[in-house]
């Protein structure tokens, strides 16, 4: 014990540098408590109603075995096409009335029970879990797009997200963002006891890499890549027309291939490529090469 | 929110410990086949007690619930006929740590491609709904030590040789190991995860490594084998190497944890110079005329250079 009590007395002396967030944790919470279970249930079961309907027509309608075989795959496929917009409606209704209650807001929140904002927050999560993960797993990746506008995250049809994990509040893209395989993109992130939330805005023509990670805060600007397998500090700032590589990242060369230079580069490639002249010799006698 | 592996990735093996072989394909299919059927005994009595009895509002209003019930007792069947699989198996030969041959001739190797054979399907299934009680039941029944509390849910975790403690947090695509192939040589070494621990996106835990209570371990951050992570410290790097004392578990920390008042000034002005097409205040029409303006400059500029 006297150890222990020695050493907290060393800490306590030490500059504050101890608690700058120079690293990136997680955000993941794939925990749903008994609350927002009942929720969970009550959204996919009116959700299903639209779906439900049609395959009772689907059954009624059509009498003979043949026709039902054949249309059978046809008709599942727009069940699922059906549950969607159900589930969603269903859930964004519940979101609002969350919203009314407690309004979202960003800052710093102690993570355990009783805090209000770290509960609301984890509700959040549960109830738009049902619909993101649905659209995640269909192959159309528009639809992926839909369900994060129906939520209020502002992304356009340009921009791609489907194959990476997104967090579906307090985030904003610009136009034609790729965002590559695997990359997580946080706006909330839990480090020791404390829950941290802050928004993500994604400029025009960023690109992220595939395996990387964005923390929350960062503001990344018009132009610039971010390198594969890198990650981003709590409110860093990336400029614009660069290109940020490492954990965490930092400068590594202006961008070159931007989008706004694009057709440049194309234009040396076509224009200024070395041209090799080839002599045409042809295997006949020397006074007879002039009827060549 | 959703499962971090890439869309177009999520058919492949996810880490080495994942080998489904051909001479083990019977008790896959057997595990498939024993799991379907309750579903469909089930369906066939929803069936017949509200479709063919023209009870249709019945029907209707029990659709969506029964699907759900019919995934959940999926899960649970698989579950349980995987586990007296298990038991069975782990009766002719105990599982056990060490170093082994990796050989068919080796009778732990065989025993081991096996049991991960057998466990792939009700984990498969349970990892896909977006429930994650599922998840940590089976990683119960399989013999992993863990809590419910614990959000193990976006993360992989081998199924064996693994104890958490209480309120441990995986991040988005971290990889959790038990097990591991290095040439012509198996691992299994057990790995011990302590309480209050948080393990940030993409980071890898490999066999071995005994992180101890209340560490952080940052994103993208590697682990060697064997290694101990020492209580109270943020580790960061690939090795993990010592950052830094972590003293985010104290309390009333909210105003000393680095909170920059620059950025936010910054962060006001960019979105209202850069952002302006998608703000919220502006009407429909402007919003529209906007997008179109932005557009066209931009078909204009492509148009201007190739000249």
């Amino acid at each position: 014990m006297t150890e222990r009590e020695d050493e907290h007395i060393i800490l306590d002396n030490e500059d504050e540098s101890e608690f700058l967030l120079d690293f990136t944790t997680s955000s993941a919470i794939g925990r749903i408590n008994y609350k927002s279970f009942i929720l969970y249930i009550i959204i996919f079961w009116l959700g299903g109603f639209g779906s439900s309907i049609l395959f009772l027509l689907y059954l009624s309608l059509f009498n003979q075995i043949l026709l039902t075989i054949l249309l059978f795959p046809l008709v599942f496929a727009l069940m699922y096409l059906t549950f969607i917009p159900g589930v969603a409606f269903i859930s964004k209704l519940f979101l609002i009335l969350i919203n009314l209650i407690h309004k979202p807001k960003e800052g710093i929140f102690l993570a355990e029970k009783g805090d209000k904002d770290y509960e609301f927050w984890c509700l959040r999560i549960a109830v738009k879990k049902i619909v993101v993960w649905i659209t995640n797993n269909f192959p159309l990746p528009w639809i992926d797009i839909l369900a994060f506008r129906w939520f209020g995250v502002k992304i356009d049809f340009t921009s791609h997200l489907q194959d990476a994990w997104c967090d579906v509040e307090f985030i904003s893209f610009g136009r034609k963002v790729m965002v590559g395989q695997g990359a997580v993109i946080m706006s909330s992130m839990i480090v020791g006891k404390y829950l941290i939330i802050k928004k993500v805005i994604l400029d025009d023509y960023v690109v992220v890499g595939g395996q990387s990670t964005i923390a929350p805060g960062t503001i990344i600007g018009k132009d610039s890549v971010i390198g594969a397998l890198s990650t981003t500090k709590y409110l860093q700032y990336l400029k614009r027309n660069w290109i940020y590589f490492g954990i965490p990242a930092i400068k590594l060369k202006p961008n070159k291939f931007s989008e706004e230079r694009k057709d440049i580069i194309k234009k040396v490639e076509v224009d200024e490529v070395r041209k090799f002249k080839v002599k045409h010799d042809v295997n006949i006698d020397e006074d007879k090469k002039d009827y060549v | 929110m959703f499962i971090s592996v890439p869309a177009s990735l999520r058919v492949g093996p996810f880490t080495s410990t994942v080998l489904v072989r051909k001479r083990y394909l019977f008790f896959y299919i057997f595990i498939i086949w024993a799991s379907v059927i309750p579903i469909l005994l089930e369906f066939y009595l929803y069936w017949h007690y509200t479709f063919s009895l023209n009870l249709q509002v019945y029907f209707v209003f029990l659709f969506p619930i029964i699907i759900l019930i019919m995934y959940v007792t999926s899960i649970f069947s698989s579950l349980i006929c995987a586990k007296c699989i298990l038991i069975i198996l782990n009766k002719i030969h105990k599982p056990k740590e060490g170093i082994f041959q990796r050989d068919n001739s080796n009778k732990d190797y065989r025993y081991w491609c096996l049991r991960n054979t057998i466990k792939r399907w009700p984990i498969w299934l349970s990892h896909k709904f977006p429930i994650p009680f599922f998840d940590n039941l089976c990683f119960k029944m399989f013999g992993v030590k863990t809590t419910f509390s614990n959000s193990l849910f976006e993360g992989w975790v081998d199924c064996e040789f693994i104890e958490f403690g209480n309120n441990v947090i995986l991040g988005q695509a971290s990889i959790i190991q038990s097990a591991l192939i290095i040439g012509d040589f198996l691992i299994i070494k057990k790995t011990k995860i302590g309480e209050n621990v948080k393990i940030g996106a993409h980071s890898v835990v490999m066999p071995g490594s005994q992180i101890e209570r209340d560490c952080i371990l940052a994103a993208s951050s590697v682990t060697t084998v064997g290694q101990r992570l020492e209580e109270g410290w943020i580790y960061i790097g690939a090795p993990a190497a010592k950052f830094k004392r972590n003293r985010f578990n104290e309390y009333n920390l909210e105003e000393k944890i680095s909170h920059v008042k620059d950025v936010e000034a910054l962060r006001d002005k960019y979105e209202k110079i850069y952002l302006k097409w998608y703000d919220n205040d502006m009407s429909w029409t402007e919003r529209k005329a906007l997008r179109k303006k932005k557009k066209e400059d931009e078909r204009q500029r492509i148009d201007s250079r190739i000249e």
